[in-house]
């Protein structure tokens, strides 16, 4: 029960941008089209598991004032890691991501979860931990970015939707991310308190 | 004090010395799929923009105003008015040009009466769904025709997949000046008075990118002359 | 002739290619340091600063040292410890020669490191081609786009403080508060900003 608990809190209880408000800048640089924002995922939590699975598995021998700089460390090689497999084997997502893919070492999830999670905990949770938190990010992320895709582009997994209509480009930039993100938050904000008012 | 700075230091260069020598490992195995792959893609384009063209020789390469030029040459036999046969020379190069975001990096081929062959992006980072439509598929296929399987039967159907921003190129004629015109629309029909216009389309609220394409062919053509002044002596046989 | 490109660069950098509006880099102390004007202010001098020393340090050590060598696909590793090595450095010679400043940015330096724009410019001084080993002048470049684009930071920062210190006593409906109000005003604020890519330069 507590293992279920630990892969699902990343999806509304404790999603890593609407609740904890964290990773904003690759949730809304990267959101401009669902496919990215898939890859974005994969890569974001491929880094976040192997991160947590590592941290966790050395958290009894690393002294407390090295923490960080430690942490920083893997945290570094498993993005290059990333980087290095998609330039090679999806060179078109590679092309498309750009310096998304070396920026997710400051993506604060990971670091936040090293910090918080992976260095308190076992090496089993904190890795069912960084697969919850990994979807709960994905889950927002796609959903911004199919909102944007659509109303941005007019497509949706790059097939055009209504033929000759044109979009409303302004979603596909930056002001569309902001105001999108802006509209989930309201949301998650009007839901949550109408349950506590219950 | 003493094991105060060895100690973690000890601990750190440690840590790094491990994961380099893994990255490095990763590194190796990666590396030749990334050098195949570019190879291959180098190959592709070469042969979008210099089409039926026989490439001749390596890539070359030379200092041009302070920073390197890459381009190709090749060769096509054709057959003149007159039914004699004679061999046009073409050039490929590589350009690039500051668009929106970032540069836009074009592989041009133009033939030696200044006409674009062919031109393909090599590398963007555009806005999506604006700037990036350079690299756009004419397709008429939608999300709904996906589902029922395959394409319909629609107009230009022929031209259904083809990258229609960089195909607008060919043809047109770097001795002028290139022209773009805000129609926002392109179709196949286009073609001709466009041509007659020396001039393209226009991606929709993307006219820096258009622009920047333009840009980029007229410093690379102007600089594959440079190149080839300097190149000149080394090969005698490449003289016009 | 070269004056001239280091002021495109300033001027793309800080309004056409805003680092926070239009590129959605350090959208962190963006949201977490703009709801005081002075404090705004404090973050982004410091922001510049080090984003300065970043860009005039990892291009020669992206140059000199991971080129020559081929280890270029170490970039990500030795950039982000140079950062963190580098606001560490900062913050201990601000507080043994000016304890003053210390005591104006010293809570904001640690931020640093996390924000995502400092990682960003290093990265982008690569990629945008004044890295290119043959470029010439291609470090003054980089310490141009550097500061620019911690200079466009704090431009947005101050200028979202400003907007936020003014919110403080508007009637908000009570779910639009706090960060959800801040993305509306940066996005109105980013569709302002887009005015700028018309500009010709």
């Amino acid at each position: 029960m507590r293992h279920w608990k630990e892969l699902v809190k990343g999806i509304w209880s404790r999603n890593p941008q609407l609740v904890l408000g964290l990773a904003f800048c690759p949730t809304l640089a990267v959101s401009t089209s669902v496919s990215n924002a898939l890859w974005m995922t994969l890569a974001a939590t491929f880094v976040l598991v192997c991160s947590n699975l590592l941290i966790s598995s050395i958290r009894k021998i690393v002294p407390g004032h090295l923490r960080i700089p430690l942490f920083i460390t893997i945290i570094a090689s498993f993005v290059t890691v990333v980087d290095l497999l998609l330039n090679a084997y999806q060179p078109e997502v590679y092309r498309s991501l750009g310096i998304f893919i070396p920026l997710i070492v400051v993506n604060c999830i990971i670091l936040g979860r090293a910090e918080e999670f992976a260095q308190k905990n076992g090496v089993f949770v904190s890795v069912l931990d960084g697969i919850g938190m990994g979807i709960g990010f994905g889950l927002t992320l796609t959903v911004l970015a199919a909102v944007r895709e659509v109303l941005g582009a007019n497509s949706l997994f790059g097939y055009t939707l209504i033929p000759g209509m044109e979009p409303a480009t302004a979603m596909v930039m930056a002001p569309g991310a902001f105001f999108t993100l802006a509209l989930m938050l309201w949301a998650m904000n009007a839901v949550n308190s109408r349950s506590k008012r219950k | 004090m003493m094991k105060d700075i060895i100690k973690p230091t000890v601990i750190l260069t440690a840590i790094a010395l491990i994961c380099v020598f893994l990255l490095s490992h990763v590194e190796k195995l990666t590396v030749p799929v990334i050098a195949k792959r570019a190879k291959e893609s180098r190959e592709q384009a070469l042969a979008l923009v210099l089409p039926g063209f026989t490439v001749t020789g390596d890539e070359k390469r030379a200092r041009v105003d302070g920073s390197d030029f890459t381009w190709w040459e090749g060769e096509k036999k054709v057959e003149d008015a007159i039914m004699k046969e004679k061999t046009v020379k073409g050039f490929a190069f590589l350009t690039k040009s500051p668009g929106y975001s970032g540069d836009i990096e074009t592989m041009v081929g133009v033939d030696e009466n200044g006409k674009v062959t062919g031109l393909t992006v090599i590398s963007q980072t555009e806005t999506p769904g604006l700037g990036a439509r350079c690299v756009e598929v004419a397709s008429r296929e939608t999300l709904w025709d996906r589902f029922r399987g395959g394409i319909p039967v629609r107009d230009f159907a022929d031209e259904a997949r083809i990258p229609w921003f960089q195909n607008q190129f060919e043809g047109l004629d770097t001795k002028k000046k290139i022209g773009f015109m805000r129609r926002g629309v392109w179709n196949p029909n286009m073609r001709e008075s466009l041509l007659e216009k020396n001039a393209i389309s226009a991606i929709t609220g993307a006219t820096i990118t258009s622009t920047a394409v333009i840009a980029g062919i007229e410093a690379g053509v102007a600089r594959l002359a440079k190149a080839r002044a300097t190149q000149a002596p080394a090969a005698p046989g490449g003289a016009r | 002739m070269e004056i001239k490109v280091f002021v495109t660069i300033l001027l793309s950098t800080i309004f056409i290619n805003n680092y926070v509006l239009a590129r959605i880099l350090g959208l962190c102390p963006f949201l977490g340091v703009s709801r005081k004007l002075g404090s705004a202010v404090g973050m982004g001098l410091a922001v510049i600063f080090v984003m300065t020393l970043t860009s005039f340090i990892t291009y020669p050590i992206y140059k000199y040292v991971l080129v020559p060598y081929r280890v270029t696909y170490l970039t990500t590793i030795v950039f982000i410890l140079v950062i963190a090595a580098l606001v560490q450095l900062v913050e201990m010679v601000i507080e043994k020669t000016s304890p003053a400043l210390y005591q104006a940015l010293g809570i904001f330096l640690p931020l640093i490191t996390t924000n995502c724009a400092v990682l960003g410019v290093a990265v982008l001084n690569l990629s945008s081609g004044f890295a290119e080993p043959n470029v010439s002048m291609g470090l003054l470049k980089s310490v141009t786009q550097g500061f620019g684009g911690g200079a466009g930071f704090t431009l947005a920062l101050v200028i979202m403080a400003g907007i936020r210190e003014r919110l403080e006593l508007a009637d908000i409906p009570e779910n639009l508060k706090g960060v959800p109000i801040t993305f509306i005003t940066a996005g109105l604020l980013a569709l302002a900003f887009y005015g700028f890519s018309g500009m010709k330069i």
